[in-house]
């Protein structure tokens, strides 16, 4: 698969200096999957987080016929169940569920497709309890103006809700994009070249676990880094008060500041 | 000409009946105050015109349709019939202009055009002209009601409604907007405010109401209820 050069070093610094040495290619390819899934999962999942949310916050009022409730309560029980589900398992487990699920059923889902959609449902249904909570934030004073003026519910949340809970929601989605530049790594079950399944593969070549892994947290920290640096610029650049981070109860979140 | 009537109005919240069989007519172009203790339900009351709360029983008339009826379009509706909130509620992604243009565009269909001649209109009424630009977060709470006020005016309603306008203000800030409101009152719209400031209610109504426990005890004119027929609750009430 790729060309030694010489027999690696004995010692630890060595041995990490000789793997980065001879195959940074790899790991290089493995940053670009692993970005690639993030990037495209955050925001496909900031979008459909948009859709799962209309129906989430679907409220029934005692004008709605027999059918309207119905409709509105069924979308509300579908999108909460979604949420739940995604939220109550883990991402290797639906990840292996999904490829070998359809792989049964003989559909071939390319793996990196694969990946981009589980990283996109995943995120969706923690946006969508962002979403949810952003929404929920704001002063019910805003609805009630606007529904005076005669706006109806949808142009409400549209123009005068949405806009304002969005700008509170930066920090968490960008919080998000970050969670999922490192549980990218649970998508090697399904054999997605991202950037761990690299240093499996590359740990595996030299039989030296710990250099491979130890290259490989150096990476993931500086993408971390990397990406946090530029969401503060964002969000800086937005003009949002630091307070409004909300957490995501993910794994780990590294809060944006 | 009688632009609102309600029938025999009941409202509870859960269990709780806080409007208690409600008769009243509203004449079109009159000043109504209506006055009360806290918890009275002068503001359900209110909600109820413009359909912010519905009703539990009873009716309510605008124009002789009622609108406590299912075909009734609720948005036209509140197009027609405003409120001023004691908080305010101004929209805080907007500025001031288009706190006041975003209605008549989405809800009356009007052009940008024409929307922003009528908004910067009563923008001046409310001498809020000079702050078109400004994000409203920046308004003190005199200016922010100022604003909410020509918000209202520039959906050019029948009907405005104000929910203790003042109540939420600094001392020094109550007379700028009670002197707003004494200015846009007019026969063009028919008033109805929840207020505290009896001065002001004695001074500018028509009509005053008496509210206490979910029930309309007195009812007439300023008149009558300071010097006429008050009862010794009212009385009290008023200090006098
Ligand atoms: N959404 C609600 N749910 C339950 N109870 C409510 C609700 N809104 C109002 N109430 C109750 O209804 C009663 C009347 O309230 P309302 O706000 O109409 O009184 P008010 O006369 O406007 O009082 P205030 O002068 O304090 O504004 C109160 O007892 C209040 O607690
Ligand atoms: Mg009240």
């Amino acid at each position: 698969m790729f060309i030694l050069s010489g027999s690696i070093p004995k010692d630890f610094f060595g041995g990490i200096w000789f793997i980065i040495q001879n195959n940074y290619p790899l790991y290089l390819e493995g940053v670009k999957y692993t970005l690639m899934i993030s990037i495209a999962g955050t925001t496909l999942g900031l979008f459909l987080a948009l859709l799962i949310t209309i129906f989430r916050i679907q409220e029934s009022d005692s004008r709605d016929n027999f059918g309207t409730r119905a409709y509105k309560r069924i979308s509300v029980i579908m999108s909460a169940s979604y949420v739940e589900f995604f939220r109550g398992t883990p991402m290797m487990v639906q990840a292996a569920i999904f490829f070998y699920g359809f792989a049964m059923i003989g559909i071939r889902i390319p793996i990196l497709i694969a990946g981009i959609i589980i990283v996109t449902l995943n995120t969706a249904a923690y946006l969508t309890e962002v979403l949810r909570a952003g929404i929920n934030s704001i002063d019910k004073g805003q609805m009630e103006a606007a529904r005076s003026i005669g706006l109806t519910r949808g142009q409400s949340f549209r123009y005068i809700i949405f806009p304002q809970a969005i700008k509170n929601m930066v920090p968490a989605i960008g919080n998000e994009l970050v969670v999922n530049i490192k549980d990218t790594a649970v998508l090697s079950v399904i054999g997605v070249s991202e950037l761990f399944y690299m240093g499996k593969s590359i740990a595996g070549t030299y039989y030296r676990y710990t250099e491979a892994f130890v290259t490989v947290a150096i990476i993931y920290l500086i993408l971390v880094l990397i990406t946090t640096r530029i969401l503060t610029l964002i969000v800086k650049w937005i003009n949002i008060p630091n307070k409004t981070t909300f957490p995501t109860s993910q794994s780990n979140p590294l809060a944006v500041n | 000409m009688e632009i609102i009537r309600v029938n025999n109005l009941h409202k509870s919240f859960d269990d709780v009946e806080v409007l208690t069989d409600i008769n009243l007519t509203i004449e079109s172009g009159s000043v109504t105050t209506i006055i009360g203790p806290s918890g009275s339900g002068k503001s359900t009351l209110l909600r109820c015109l413009n359909q912010l709360d519905n009703v539990t029983s009873g009716t309510i008339l605008y124009n002789d349709e009622d609108i406590t009826s299912n075909q009734t379009n609720l948005n036209e509706l509140r197009s027609k019939i405003g409120m001023v909130f004691q908080s305010f509620n101004l929209f805080n992604n907007l500025t001031v202009l288009d706190n006041c243009i975003i209605g008549q565009e989405k809800v009356l269909h009007r052009s940008k055009h024409k929307s922003i001649d009528n908004a910067l209109n009563f923008l001046k009424q409310v001498g809020m002209y000079d702050f078109r630009d400004r994000k409203v977060t920046t308004l003190s709470g005199g200016q922010k009601q100022r604003v909410a006020i020509a918000r209202t005016l520039s959906m050019n309603p029948d009907i405005i409604l104000f929910d203790e306008p003042t109540s939420s203000l600094d001392p020094e800030m109550v007379n700028d907007v009670l002197e707003v409101m004494k200015n846009i009152i007019s026969k063009d719209y028919t008033f109805i405010v929840v207020t505290h400031e009896m001065e002001f209610a004695r001074d500018v109504s028509d009509r005053v109401i008496f509210m206490e426990t979910g029930r309309i005890v007195n009812d007439g004119t300023p008149n009558e209820i300071w010097n006429i027929n008050s009862s010794e609750r009212l009385k009290r009430f008023l200090n006098i």
